[in-house]
């Protein structure tokens, strides 16, 4: 994808993950914020530009990210925008802004705090109005219907999905922000109950609340900010019909076109973190994504170790970009929106600039 | 938006940690790392508690208006995309956006269960209070799923490919939930005495409501806490000297965070910069009918000014830019929990004026921040 300006990620930082926060989510921007910039001797009074994802609905007001702003220290005025999505289409829109090549830095960021409600009880407010609010219909009972549509086209199992919740807990023992580590084998995980019948426990993202920063710059910028930085080397995202009634939920067309437009089959990837927030989108998203086994899937342990809701995708795709600050070469973050994948952004890190 | 409708102030939010309703299960059995304490964390914040209701009324349309009033009527409608019935129906194609006209035919209500999962804990949204199915349902005739409960009774009696048929309301308005759930076999119920069917249904009402539980940052507390000694707490910035009234946690200039020592006591006399009168629109959870005044306050000596404030004993038509004022406090015992101002400053109930002369400065005006 010919860009007019290259863009890396050059430095990030997440709060401590945890159920339940004392902390506004303004606080924890502010600590998020200030972790991410300080490593790089970088103040705010540096940022020309910022983009921050939250949901108005989960913090119970409206207009909520206007409090957030006082977390990025709002003068001098800064240029600032917002998505109602996570901090990872807040990078996109920064990635999309530093391409005019008139600014060179920029901060994103995702934060929630889940703990403020019942997810269960605000999500289905976000579904169709006419359909699906009324009966309540929650991200659980979507869930469970595509796994399901996807155990029954025999390509997941039961079995398949405990093993992934199983890697993806080991792999959290390195994560000092998992919520999820360790424990548990395959039997084990399949002797519980269900929750949503075919999803157990294992099968489900805990709770978190969180945030996350993550600092952008131009090439040259970049290069003068660090010693490795993470070239943004393809993104884009794609939505589909907002009713998962109405779509195929064995496939993720989405996931597949964002994949291809941001090049994901032109050279080996070798970590992929992905937000898969159950198990069994872990497999939808492999198969879209056409990751072959040589691409290691979420290291970090991924949504199922902590899910901080409005952050997730972006802290996927801030492990991504380690992998390319300690050596790596290539590496694929992904982000979703919406029920059942509806909408998809697949982004590729490089350690050159394309 | 509507609210808070109700406020409650829990003394340590804690105790809501026992609560779980949500269909996400706790984690506390799992290796969970507990909260770092961090520069900015209090150790014994205070949460409340506050619930927002969102009253809706919706449009329904050329397409959803048929398809809600044939639900009063017991009756199904999917419609026409080429080969294709789809229920409920879209105005556009869902694939391409294609706008589908207006061809409804009727559909069901009989369908055939295409996916299906079980609900073992309902939420106080969904349509039965106890265990049941939600399930994608293939009606008779269409060629999409519709989603709905299946009141089945135990997951045992489920399969896909089951059969089901519509258990309707007896009093039906229009909308998604006159079905009340499916249940198994080829015969549709109605729960209660039959009201029969409504002429033409075009809006829908969808009362939306959330409680949400926020913590209340430390700068606020301690600034209710001096409210209630009639002291109009703010905090000075370390950083870059400017003050804020009002609770604010941290400096918006400078994200620096405050702390008991950056606290000021500020002046309780100030001049009204600017002012507006609102004649109450009544919509739910308004309590005012007569045309009210919110003023701004400029804080003698200090470069605050406090937005948004009632006035006390100003008939609407006195109150002007330049007057001089004094804060008014509740008095002792004085129930303030539904000012319709204040939650920011505590027991303060608004302002009264001194008497003195007005103040004659034409630039006063701009001072809203």
């Amino acid at each position: 994808m010919p860009f007019n300006v290259d863009v890396a990620v050059v430095g990030w930082a997440q709060t401590p993950m945890v159920r339940r926060t004392d902390l506004s989510e303004t606080q924890l921007l502010v600590d998020a914020i200030t972790d991410a910039l300080t490593p790089l001797g970088l103040t705010r009074a540096d940022v020309d530009f910022t983009c921050l994802g939250s949901c108005d609905y989960i913090t119970g007001q409206a207009f909520s990210f206007v409090q957030n702003l006082d977390a990025l220290g709002a003068w001098p005025p800064k240029q600032d925008s917002h998505v109602e999505l996570d901090g990872a289409w807040a990078l996109y829109e920064a990635w999309l802004r530093l391409q005019h090549g008139d600014i060179e830095i920029a901060v994103v960021t995702g934060s929630g705090r889940s703990s403020t409600g019942d997810p269960s009880l605000i999500y289905p407010m976000e579904m169709d109005p006419y359909y699906l609010a009324p009966l309540g219909a929650d991200p659980l009972t979507f869930a469970a219907l595509q796994a399901r549509a996807l155990i029954d086209a025999g390509i997941t199992s039961e079995r398949a999905m405990a093993e992934i919740a199983v890697r993806s807990r080991q792999n959290a023992i390195g994560n000092p922000h998992a919520q999820v580590q360790g424990k548990g084998n395959v039997d084990e995980l399949l002797a519980g109950e269900y929750v949503r019948e075919p999803l157990r426990r294992h099968d489900l993202p805990p709770i978190t609340d969180g945030a996350c920063a993550m600092v952008l710059a131009s090439a040259e910028r970049a290069r003068q900010l660090v010693e490795r930085p993470a070239f943004i080397a393809g993104i884009d995202h794609r939505s589909e019909c907002h009713n998962p009634a109405f779509r195929d939920l064995t496939d993720s067309p989405s996931t597949r076109i964002a994949g291809q437009e941001a090049g994901v089959g032109r050279a080996p990837v070798e970590i992929a973190e992905l937000q898969a927030a159950f198990t069994h989108e872990e497999v939808l998203l492999s198969r879209a994504l056409g990751l072959g086994p040589d691409t290691k899937v979420n290291p970090s342990g991924g949504a199922l170790a902590s899910n901080p809701i409005m952050a997730t995708g972006l802290v996927r795709i801030g492990h991504a970009a380690e992998h390319i600050f300690s050596g790596g070469n290539r590496a694929l973050a992904h982000s979703t929106s919406g029920p059942c994948l509806q909408q998809n952004l697949v982004c590729i890190l490089e350690g050159s600039p394309s | 938006m509507v609210g808070p409708a109700s406020k409650e102030v829990l003394v340590d939010g804690r105790a809501k940690r026992g609560h779980n309703p949500h269909g996400y299960e706790e984690r506390t059995d799992e290796s969970v790392i507990g909260a770092q304490r961090r520069r900015s964390e209090h150790p014994m914040t205070r949460f409340v508690e506050s619930t927002i209701t969102f009253p809706y009324k919706r449009s329904l349309g050329p397409v959803i208006g048929p398809f809600m009033t044939a639900l009063t009527d017991k009756r199904l409608l999917g419609i026409r995309n080429g080969d294709q019935v789809i229920s409920p129906p879209m105005e556009w194609d869902p694939a391409t956006g294609a706008d589908l006209g207006t061809d409804l035919v009727e559909v069901g209500p009989t369908g055939t269960v295409e996916s299906w999962t079980w609900v073992p804990k309902p939420s106080a949204q969904h349509p039965l209070d106890r265990p049941f199915a939600f399930a994608f349902i293939r009606l008779d005739g269409a060629t999409n799923r519709f989603l709905h409960a299946v009141d089945a009774g135990s997951p045992d009696m489920l399969s896909v490919g089951a059969r089901v048929a519509p258990r309707w309301r007896g009093t039906r308005r229009g909308a998604i939930d006159d079905i009340v759930c499916f249940v198994l076999g080829e015969t549709p119920e109605v729960d209660g005495d039959d009201a029969g069917p409504k002429e033409s249904v075009e809006l829908m009402d969808y009362n939306a409501s959330i409680t949400y539980v926020n913590p209340v940052s430390p700068t606020l507390d301690r600034t209710v806490d001096a409210s209630a000694a009639g002291r109009l707490l703010a905090q000075e910035c370390p950083t870059c000297g400017r003050v804020y009234a009002g609770g604010r946690g941290l400096c918006p200039v400078d994200a620096t965070i405050f702390t008991e020592a950056n606290d000021v006591d500020l002046p309780q006399t100030g001049t009204i910069t600017n002012f507006v009168v609102v004649t109450p629109v009544q919509y739910p959870g308004q309590t005012e009918t007569e045309p009210f005044a919110r003023v701004f306050v400029l804080i003698d000596g200090y470069d605050v000014v406090l937005g948004y404030q009632p006035t006390i004993e100003v008939p609407v038509d006195d109150v002007r830019v330049g007057m001089r004022v004094s804060a008014v406090w509740a008095s002792p015992g004085e129930d303030v929990s539904n000012a319709s101002v204040g939650g920011n400053y505590g027991r303060l109930v608004g302002w009264i004026p001194t008497g003195e002369p007005d103040i004659d400065d034409p630039d006063l005006v701009n001072r809203i921040f």
